[in-house]
């Protein structure tokens, strides 16, 4: 009997140090931050916690009268809706091209499109504002070689979100790459053979083949890209600050604006909460739409 | 995962901020931890600028001081950090546009009383401008440690060029001098209207004549800020000015043919022109502000003061006594190339450059932004407002009466 609770209780022994952290690290501040997001709580308010007013949904109201928030709204899911899809399609796509062969130039191949993932987001960015500077970054020098009239790759409001993206998208690949790359390796050879047998074709093998067996990464992948690209906060931040004319702002960069620069932290927990539903949502149509597919098969 | 940075930090900082609002009300001053060492905060490469004076003074008083360098970047940041957990340094260097805020949250202790008594610190031995930036709601936060303030930054051999032997010294002569410098030919221009500075537009009001609040009101829409923002605007539209931040290094802007050969910055760029724009010293010159119906610049620069809940408090206050001496300003700005906010300090060998000098007469036309705790906002709010009327041409009485209203609500809050 002793044996048996024992037994029981040593899995809980192990994860409780992760439950600890997970705790006091991401719970509670998650709560805490949720009351807030009903103050009226600022600079102020923090050394002095009674000049903290309860101010019910006024943070929530104002946010959706907030011409800011709303364009930073805009903005983020015009950066989700282009974003993902190229960052899965063209993973997905470098990964079955590199998967080819295991030659030493398909390996260094991977290498390439890998290294962008483990440099500093920040140090990438500077890099890239070189490149995009609007009187003599190298793309600009180009367009000039060849008779373009300059591009304000991030002073103009309607390129500057593309710049982003590219950029961003550059950037993700090569995670995702490795993910696929992992799959497409674990897919049964067996199958492939059997494929050729009945004379199909690379292409015929990709489509009903290659893809099919790599569903779940393409959902893990499409997951944690869609969360990931609800929070871009990085590029506009080092880049462009937001501007110009707000058209790079994002939702994460509004609440780090409103919390860590003008200190209305009551403001921007509100913000954060209502970029938290956001993501909670999409996640949550996406895993419908996976149980859905599932099903019917 | 990007924005994990972020949410740990508001995390970590409202966390703190409930463990430990309950234990800050604790410290208390007694000597017997006199001999702890304390702790100076100072924004920048504290090893390179202040350690020498330190180690003076602990050689003076036995008092061991431990110096944290923290970037500017993180700097704020930081203090909110210290603010919220009520735990941080001893004595602090603090931006003068950071009293404000910092005061409010009750973050900083009221000298007030040790202003008072100390001959060596009373407000009369500091440009009016600097002592003002350590004031909160009528009483002393801090004490004004080093001074900077915007001049005109010119290329006197571009200027001589298009005919100017000296440096604007009117609105209408700098619209004049900037027309007729924009049109050498393409891609030049004559002055830099900065889209990216928060005080350039108040700045140019200012010297206007106008009043940037009256009573706790707002008064952004007044006649002479928004003629004011209309001039600047005028640069602008007619090419005189380039429209936005054209991300061009020192060397390029104002260098060679020197594209936009007048602007407006703070001492930081002396050094820049001079190791990186490759000109003689001939080449360019400083100059007080052109005068609109005065010549005001942006007072700003850095303050010293000592945390609320130091443990330490009367050792604090000696630190901040003694590197708020004459001779540790000196020593500073030789080891930092900051200036001296004592107007004594002014009289030594190591400040009499005609370069330097233009920034000391400057100084005694320089004021802070208004000491609200909600400027910095205003400020960013400002700069998206600017970029409308730069960008699209956005009516400017109208963006202001919107903004002055936008404003007068942050402060009322």
């Amino acid at each position: 009997m002793g044996k048996e609770k024992l037994k029981k209780y040593i899995p809980y022994t192990f994860i409780f140090p992760a439950l600890l952290l997970l705790l006091v690290f991401s719970l509670i501040p998650i709560l805490v931050a949720l009351v807030i997001s009903f103050t009226g709580l600022d600079i102020t308010g923090l050394g002095n916690w009674s000049t903290v007013k309860f101010t019910g949904l006024t943070n929530y109201i104002q946010l959706f009268n907030d011409p800011t928030f709303l364009q930073s709204i805009g903005n983020t899911i015009f950066y989700v809706v282009l974003g993902v899809p190229l960052v899965v399609f063209l993973s997905l796509t470098v990964a079955v091209m590199i998967n080819l062969s295991q030659n030493k130039f398909f390996k260094t191949m991977r290498l390439l499109f890998y290294t962008p993932s483990i440099t500093n987001t920040v140090a990438v960015a500077v890099v890239w504002s070189y490149i995009y500077n609007p009187s003599l970054g190298l793309l600009n020098e180009i367009l000039g070689k060849i008779g373009i009239a300059p591009i304000g790759w991030l002073t103009d409001p309607n390129v500057a979100k593309i710049s982003l993206i590219i950029l961003a998208v550059w950037k993700a690949i090569g995670l995702n790459m490795l993910i696929f790359l992992a799959a497409l390796q674990g897919i049964p050879r067996s199958l492939y053979e059997a494929a050729e047998l009945d004379g199909a074709n690379f292409w015929q093998q990709t489509l009903h083949i290659t893809i099919p067996s790599m569903r779940f990464s393409i959902f893990f992948v499409t997951v944690t890209t869609i969360i990931g690209w609800f929070q871009f906060f990085d590029e506009p931040f080092v880049m462009t600050k937001g501007g110009p004319l707000n058209s790079t702002n994002s939702m994460a960069l509004f609440v780090y604006q409103n919390g860590f620069q003008n200190s209305n932290f009551g403001y921007a927990a509100a913000g954060s909460f209502v970029m938290f539903a956001v993501i909670i949502i999409a996640t949550l149509i996406q895993f419908k739409l996976q149980r859905k597919q599932r099903g019917e098969e | 995962m990007k924005f994990k940075r972020v949410a740990s930090l508001l995390g970590a900082l409202l966390v703190g901020a409930f463990l430990l609002a309950g234990c800050g009300s604790n410290s208390s001053n007694n000597n017997s931890s006199s001999n702890k060492p304390l702790t100076f905060w100072y924004a920048g490469d504290g090893d390179a600028d202040v350690k020498p004076m330190i180690k003076q003074f602990t050689k003076k008083t036995g008092i061991k001081v431990k110096i944290q360098s923290i970037p500017w970047s993180q700097y704020n940041d930081k203090l909110l950090t210290a603010a919220s957990s009520k735990s941080g340094p001893d004595v602090l260097l603090i931006g003068t546009t950071q009293i404000a805020q910092f005061a409010s949250s009750n973050s900083l202790m009221d000298l007030s009383s040790t202003v008072k008594k100390d001959q060596n610190l009373a407000p009369s031995k500091y440009f009016s401008g600097s002592e003002k930036t350590t004031m909160y709601q009528g009483k002393y936060y801090a004490v004004p440690w080093y001074a900077e303030t915007r001049v005109l930054y010119y290329r006197t051999d571009v200027l001589k060029a298009a005919g100017y032997n000296q440096a604007p010294k009117t609105w209408n002569q700098l619209y004049d001098a900037a027309l007729k410098l924009s049109k050498r030919g393409k891609n030049m221009y004559g002055f830099n209207v900065d889209g990216s500075e928060p005080t350039f537009g108040f700045m140019f009001a200012r010297q206007n004549g106008a009043q940037l609040m009256k009573n706790g009101k707002t008064q952004f829409n007044s006649s002479q800020m928004v003629s004011a923002l209309n001039y600047l605007h005028k640069f602008i539209q007619n090419g005189a000015s380039p429209k936005q931040d054209l991300k061009l290094t020192i060397a390029q802007s104002f260098g060679k043919d020197a594209p936009i050969p007048m602007f407006i910055s703070g001492p930081w760029m002396m050094s820049s022109i001079k190791s990186d724009a490759g000109l003689k010293d001939s080449q360019w010159n400083v100059a007080e502000l052109p005068k609109g119906k005065n010549n005001t610049s942006v007072m700003g620069g850095g303050d010293l003061a000592v945390f609320q809940y130091s443990k330490n408090k009367t050792n604090a206050i000696k630190l901040l006594k003694f590197l708020s001496k004459k001779q540790s300003q000196l020593t500073y700005y030789k080891q930092s190339d900051s200036m001296p906010t004592l107007k004594a300090a002014w009289n030594d060998s190591s400040l009499q450059s005609s370069k330097i000098q233009v920034f000391r007469k400057q100084l005694n036309h320089s004021q802070p932004m208004p000491a609200v705790k909600s400027w910095d906002e205003i400020g960013q709010n400002y700069l998206d407002v600017w970029q409308k009327i730069a960008l699209q041409n956005a009516n400017v009485q109208k963006s202001m009466n919107e903004f002055n209203k936008q404003s007068q609500t942050l402060i009322d809050k």
